[in-house]
C-alpha cells in the first residue's frame, strides 16, 4: 500500500511539474505577483510575532485591541514607498508627499542596484541558456572590476581632462573589464570541454581565488599608497560615470552613486544580448547546445567551443558589471566587492533566464534593496527581520521558476528514461525506439 | 505444469502509435521463453507492462491463474513477478549484500537498526540454494559485468519474485559469461522458477529457452518450441514477409566513388568493439544499403561516416578527400545529409519550434544565415516549404517539435536532410513510424535522388524497403559486414542466415554476388 501511495504522490509531484514548465509568460507573470502577494502576507505574519515578542513604549499598532511593536502595514509601505524616494505621503490625508523630487536618494540607491544586477544577471542567464551554471560571475566581475580600475587610473594620467578623454576612459574601463571578466570565465569553460571538469566546482573554487589573488595584486602593487586599506588609487573624477547633475542643473544627487548613463547602457545591452540569443546563428548554437546537446552535435555545433565561448561571453557581461561598479559606484577598486554576482544567480533565475526578464527581476533586486534601508531608518524594525522580508519576497517569486527550470529537467529526464525501457534491442542506442 | 504467466489481449498505445497491438503470450512454470523481434517491435513494452511500469490500454494480466491490476512495480513483485533491466540498478560502492537487501533490509532494534549479519547469511543461503558463486562481502565496483547480473537476479529472488523477467541479458555479457548465464537459468528453471527474456539474437534463443515468441511491430506472429523450429524460420518470422510495395529501382551505371570506408573499426559508448574491419565504397547515383538486425554495429559504423563519432583506426573518405577526423559541421557543410536513427535526441531540438529546427545544420550557412546573422524570413520560408511538400501534419511551422507525433517529426527530418541538395545521403531507418502513403513518398525521394547521382546509404531494419531500394546490399553481424550481396538475386532466407551470423557458401555466393562486387 505504501508502495501505492508513494507512486501517486511521485506521479502528481510531476504532474505538477509538467504543468509549471507548460505554463505561458502571461501565466507565469502572474504566478510571480501572486507569489509576491504572499510572501507579503506570510512576512507580515512574521512582523506581527516579532512585534509582539519584542519590547517597546509604545505600541506601533493594534489589532483586535492587542498591540505590536511594528506595524506590518506601515512596514511594507515603507519599504516600497522608501525604494521610490517617499512618493506618497503615507501619514497624510493627501496621497502624494508634496515634497517629492524624482532625483532623490532611494530612488538612486533603487537603479543604482538594478543596473548592477541587470548585469551580473544577464551573465548568469546567458550561461544558464548554454546548459551551464555559472555561479562565477562574482569572481569575474571581481577581475573585471580590478582590470578596470587599474587600466582607467593610469590611463588618466595620458588623456586630456576633457569630456573626450572621459569618453575615451570609460570606453576603455568597460572594454579592459570585459576582457578580464571574459578571459577569467573562459577559464572553467575551458575546463569543462577539455577536461570534463564540472563548471559549478570550478566557478566556486575560482571565485575565492579571484578575491585572494586581486587582494595580493593590489596589496603589492596596485595599493593607493595614501590608503591604510586595500584599494586601488582612485580614478579622477572626468573619467567616471558621474550623475548627470554633475553636469546639468537636474539629475540624481552626487552621493546617490548612480549614473543614468549605465543604466541605458545596461537596457540596451539586454536588448543586444537577447537579440544575440534570439536571432543570431552563435545563439542558436548557444541555445541549441543548452536544450539538447545531442542534438547540437547533430548539427555541426561544436560543443568544446560553444562552452568556452559562451562562459567567456558570460565572465565578459560580469566583468562589466564590475567596469560600472568602479567607474559608477566607488571610483576605484576596493577589497570586499558586494555580492552582485551571487545575486545575479537569483536575478536569472527570477527572469526564467530570459534576458528580457532580467530588467524587471533586477529592479525587484533594486528596490527591496532600497527600500529596506528606508524600513531601518523610518521604522523600529531591526535589520535583521529587514533581511528576513526582503528573503521571504525573492524566495516566493523565485520558487516557481525554479521549480520550472527543475521541472524541465526533469521531465526531460523522464522522456529520456521511457525511451530507454522502451529501447527493445540495440544495446547503447537508445534509438528512436520509443514510437514502437 | 502450469501456466505462470498470461497476457490476455494486451495493447499499449502511446500518442500516434501502437506499441502492442492485441497480444496474447503465455508462459509454463518452469521454463524459459523467449521473447524474440526486432529492435521497435514492442517487446520491452510488453515486460514493462508485465512489471507493472505501463498499464496496458487494453487487455488483462494473469499470474498463476489470477487477473492480476498492476499499477506499479511494487504490485508485480508482490505477485512474484521481478525484472531485470538492461541497464543494472546497482549502486556501485555498497557490497553485494547490501545491494541486494536494499529496500528490504531484516532490522533488530525494533526496526531501528539493519541487521547486518542476518542480511549476510540470507545472501549467502539464497545464493547457495541457485549455486550462485558470489561473495556477499565485494563491493560492486569490485566486480565483472557477470556477477552483477547475478547480483540483480539475486535481488530479485530475494524480493520472492517467481517470474523473473531480462530485458536483453546477453548484450552486456562476453561469451563465457552467456554460458554461465544460461546454466543459472537451468538451476533456477530446475527449482520451479520461470523466466521470460528478450532477445534478437537467434542463436541464443535457440540455445537457451524452450519456446520463443516472435513480436514483429507490436503483434504475436507466432509463438513456437525451440525443438520444432530453426533459426531460418525464427529469422523468416522476426523479418517478415509481407511486401509493402515494389519500388521501380531502374538500374544505371554507377559513377565515381564517393564514400569509401577502409578498415574501420569503431567501439560502442562502452568500450567494445563495435565495428569490426568495415570495408566499402559507395558511388554516385547507388544506393548502399545495410541490413541486419538492430545492434550489430550499423549506429557506430554510421556515426562514424556522419562524424558524431570518431573510429578507432581505419579510414573514411568522402569525395575524394580524408575525412576520418573531419569535424561534424565540415561535413553537412561539404554535402552530406544525415537522417538519424534518434530523432527524439538527435534531430530535432524538441523544445524549438519546427521553424527553428528546419536550419538545425545549416544555422551557419548561406542562404540561412549572412555574418552571423540569421535570415528568419528566410528560415520561415523554409520550414513552410518542407511542411508543405513533405505533408507535416498539422502544418504548423510555429509548434514545438515536441508536439508532433513520430511520424510527423521524421518527415520533417527527411524533408529537411533531402532540400539540403547533398552529394550524400546517410538514411537510417527512414520510414521508421512513418505511414503507408509518407513511406512511398520518401522511397521515390531516395530514387530521385539516386538517379539524379547522388550517393545514398540507406540503413534500415526493414528488411523489404532496403532489399527493395539498393542497388548493393551490405548484411552485418557482430559489428562485421558479413557480405555484399546483390538485393535482386538474395533470397530473404539467405538475407536471414547472414544476420545471424552464418557465412553462405561460395558456390551459392556467386550467384547472389552483385555485378562489379568490389568488396
Amino acid at each position: 500500500m505504501s508502495g501505492e501511495s508513494e507512486s501517486g504522490g511521485g506521479r502528481s509531484a510531476r504532474d505538477a511539474l509538467e504543468r509549471l514548465v507548460g505554463l505561458s509568460a502571461v501565466e507565469r507573470l502572474l504566478i510571480s505577483l501572486a507569489a509576491l502577494v504572499l510572501a507579503v502576507l506570510v512576512g507580515g505574519v512574521l512582523i506581527l510575532v516579532s512585534g509582539r515578542v519584542a519590547t517597546c513604549q509604545t505600541a506601533a499598532a493594534t489589532y483586535f485591541g492587542v498591540g505590536f511593536c511594528y506595524d506590518p502595514i506601515q512596514v511594507y509601505l515603507v519599504l516600497f514607498n522608501g525604494a521610490l524616494g517617499g512618493l506618497f505621503a503615507l501619514n497624510d490625508p493627501a496621497l502624494f508627499n508634496p515634497n517629492w523630487n524624482l532625483f532623490n536618494f532611494g530612488l538612486a540607491l533603487t537603479l543604482k542596484e538594478t543596473t548592477l544586477l541587470i548585469f551580473t544577471g544577464l551573465s548568469v542567464a546567458v550561461a544558464f541558456r548554454a546548459g551551464l551554471f555559472n555561479i562565477g560571475t562574482q569572481g569575474q566581475l571581481i577581475i573585471g572590476a580590478l582590470a578596470t580600475g587599474v587600466t582607467v587610473f593610469y590611463a588618466s594620467a595620458l588623456v586630456p581632462a576633457s569630456v573626450v578623454g572621459g569618453v575615451l576612459l570609460i570606453t576603455l574601463g568597460v572594454t579592459v573589464g570585459a576582457v578580464g571578466g571574459g578571459l577569467y570565465g573562459a577559464i572553467p569553460g575551458a575546463l569543462k570541454a577539455y577536461a570534463d571538469a564540472n563548471e559549478v566546482i570550478t566557478t566556486i573554487m575560482l571565485n575565492f581565488i579571484a578575491a585572494r589573488v586581486a587582494f595580493v595584486l593590489v596589496s603589492e602593487f596596485f595599493k593607493n599608497p595614501d590608503s591604510q586599506v586595500v584599494e586601488t588609487t582612485p580614478i579622477p573624477d572626468f573619467g567616471l560615470l558621474l550623475p548627470v547633475s554633475s553636469v546639468l542643473p537636474f539629475g540624481f544627487p552626487q552621493g546617490g552613486d548612480f549614473s543614468l548613463i549605465a543604466l541605458l547602457f545596461g537596457l540596451v545591452f539586454v536588448g543586444a544580448l537577447y537579440y544575440l540569443i534570439e536571432r543570431t546563428s552563435f545563439g542558436y548554437d548557444l541555445r541549441t547546445s543548452g536544450l539538447q546537446p545531442d542534438a547540437a552535435e547533430y548539427g555541426g555545433v561544436d560543443a568544446k567551443r560553444t562552452t568556452v565561448t559562451s562562459m567567456a561571453l558570460s565572465g565578459a557581461i560580469g566583468g562589466i558589471g564590475g567596469a560600472v561598479w568602479v567607474l559608477m559606484v566607488v571610483g576605484r577598486w576596493q577589497t570586499g566587492v558586494p555580492a552582485f554576482g551571487f545575486d545575479g544567480i537569483t536575478v536569472s533565475i527570477l527572469a526564467g533566464n530570459n534576458p528580457l526578464g532580467v530588467i524587471p527581476a533586477a529592479l525587484l533586486f533594486g528596490t527591496l534593496k532600497s527600500g529596506s534601508l528606508a524600513v531601518q531608518f523610518q521604522t523600529g524594525v531591526p535589520k535583521q527581520l529587514v533581511g528576513v522580508l526582503r528573503g521571504l519576497i525573492i524566495l516566493f517569486v523565485a520558487m516557481p521558476e525554479f521549480f520550472r527550470l527543475l521541472g524541465s529537467r526533469v521531465v526531460d529526464f523522464d522522456t529520456n528514461e521511457k525511451t530507454v525501457t522502451t529501447d527493445g534491442g540495440s544495446v547503447d542506442d537508445t534509438g528512436g525506439d520509443d514510437d514502437e | 505444469m502450469s501456466t505462470a504467466v498470461h497476457l490476455d489481449g494486451i495493447t499499449k498505445r502511446f500518442p500516434g502509435v501502437v506499441a502492442n497491438d492485441d497480444v496474447d503470450l503465455s508462459v509454463e512454470r518452469g521454463t524459459v521463453h523467449a521473447l524474440l523481434g526486432e529492435n521497435g517491435a514492442g517487446k520491452t513494452t510488453l515486460m514493462n507492462i508485465l512489471y507493472g511500469l505501463y498499464q496496458p490500454t487494453e487487455g488483462t494480466i494473469h499470474i498463476d491463474g489470477t487477473a492480476r491490476d498492476f499499477h506499479s512495480p511494487r504490485d508485480a513483485i508482490d505477485a512474484g513477478v521481478g525484472m531485470i533491466h538492461q541497464h543494472f540498478m546497482l549502486v556501485d560502492p555498497m557490497t553485494i549484500t547490501e545491494n541486494i537487501v536494499l529496500g528490504n533490509e531484516p532490522r533488530k532494534w525494533l526496526g531501528l537498526a539493519v541487521d547486518s549479519a542476518q542480511a549476510r547469511t540470507e545472501v549467502r543461503e539464497l545464493s547457495n540454494r541457485y549455486g550462485f558463486d558470489v561473495d556477499p562481502d565485494a563491493k560492486i565496483e569490485d566486480v565483472s559485468v557477470g556477477v552483477q547480473q547475478r547480483v540483480e537476479i539475486l535481488k530479485a529472488l530475494y524480493r520472492g519474485a517467481d517470474v523473473l523477467i531480462l530485458d536483453e541479458p546477453t548484450a552486456v555479457l562476453t561469451p563465457q559469461e552467456v554460458e554461465e548465464l544460461f546454466d543459472v537459468f537451468e538451476e533456477l528453471t530446475e527449482q520451479g522458477k520461470t523466466i521470460i527474456f528478450i532477445s534478437h539474437k537467434l542463436g541464443e534463443v535457440m540455445e537457451a529457452a524452450d519456446e520463443v515468441t516472435v513480436l514483429r511491430d507490436g503483434k504475436n506472429v507466432g509463438t513456437v518450441d525451440t525443438a520444432d523450429t530453426t533459426r531460418e524460420q525464427l529469422a523468416e518470422l522476426m523479418v517478415g514477409r509481407e511486401v509493402l510495395m515494389e519500388p521501380e529501382s531502374d538500374y544505371q551505371e554507377p559513377g565515381d566513388t564517393v564514400l569509401g570506408v577502409q578498415a574501420l573499426r569503431a567501439e560502442d559508448s562502452r568500450g567494445v568493439e563495435a565495428v569490426t574491419d568495415a570495408n566499402f565504397a559507395v558511388r554516385e547515383g547507388e544506393i548502399f544499403g545495410i541490413a541486419g538486425i538492430d545492434g550489430n554495429g550499423q549506429s557506430e559504423l554510421i556515426e562514424c561516416i556522419t562524424g558524431l563519432k570518431t573510429p578507432t583506426t581505419g579510414h573514411i573518405s568522402y569525395k575524394g578527400r580524408d575525412i576520418t577526423n573531419a569535424p561534424r559541421k565540415q561535413r553537412i557543410d561539404d554535402g552530406m545529409a544525415y537522417i538519424p536513427e534518434d530523432r527524439h535526441e538527435r534531430g530535432l531540438v524538441m523544445e524549438f519550434d519546427l521553424t527553428q529546427n528546419g536550419i538545425l545544420g545549416s544555422q551557419h550557412s548561406e542562404p540561412f544565415a549572412k555574418g552571423g546573422r540569421i535570415d528568419w524570413n528566410r528560415v520561415e520560408t523554409h520550414a513552410q516549404d518542407i511542411i508543405t511538400e513533405y505533408d507535416v501534419r498539422p502544418p504548423n511551422k510555429d509548434a514545438d517539435a515536441e508536439s508532433f507525433s513520430g511520424g510527423n517529426q521524421q518527415k520533417f527530418i527527411v524533408g529537411r536532410e533531402f532540400q539540403r541538395n547533398p552529394d550524400l545521403v546517410v538514411a537510417t531507418h527512414p520510414t521508421r513510424g512513418v505511414d503507408i502513403g509518407a513511406t512511398n513518398f520518401i522511397h521515390d525521394r531516395l530514387l530521385d535522388l539516386r538517379a539524379s547521382g547522388k550517393a545514398v546509404v540507406l540503413v534500415s531494419s526493414n528488411l523489404t524497403e532496403v532489399q527493395g531500394l539498393s542497388d548493393r546490399l551490405a548484411v552485418m553481424h557482430d559489428g562485421e559486414i558479413m557480405d555484399v550481396v546483390d538485393p535482386s538475386t538474395v533470397t530473404e532466407e539467405q538475407i536471414g542466415l547472414l544476420m545471424a551470423g552464418e557465412h553462405i557458401d561460395d558456390a551459392e555466393r556467386a550467384t547472389i554476388a552483385p555485378d562489379g562486387g568490389d568488396r
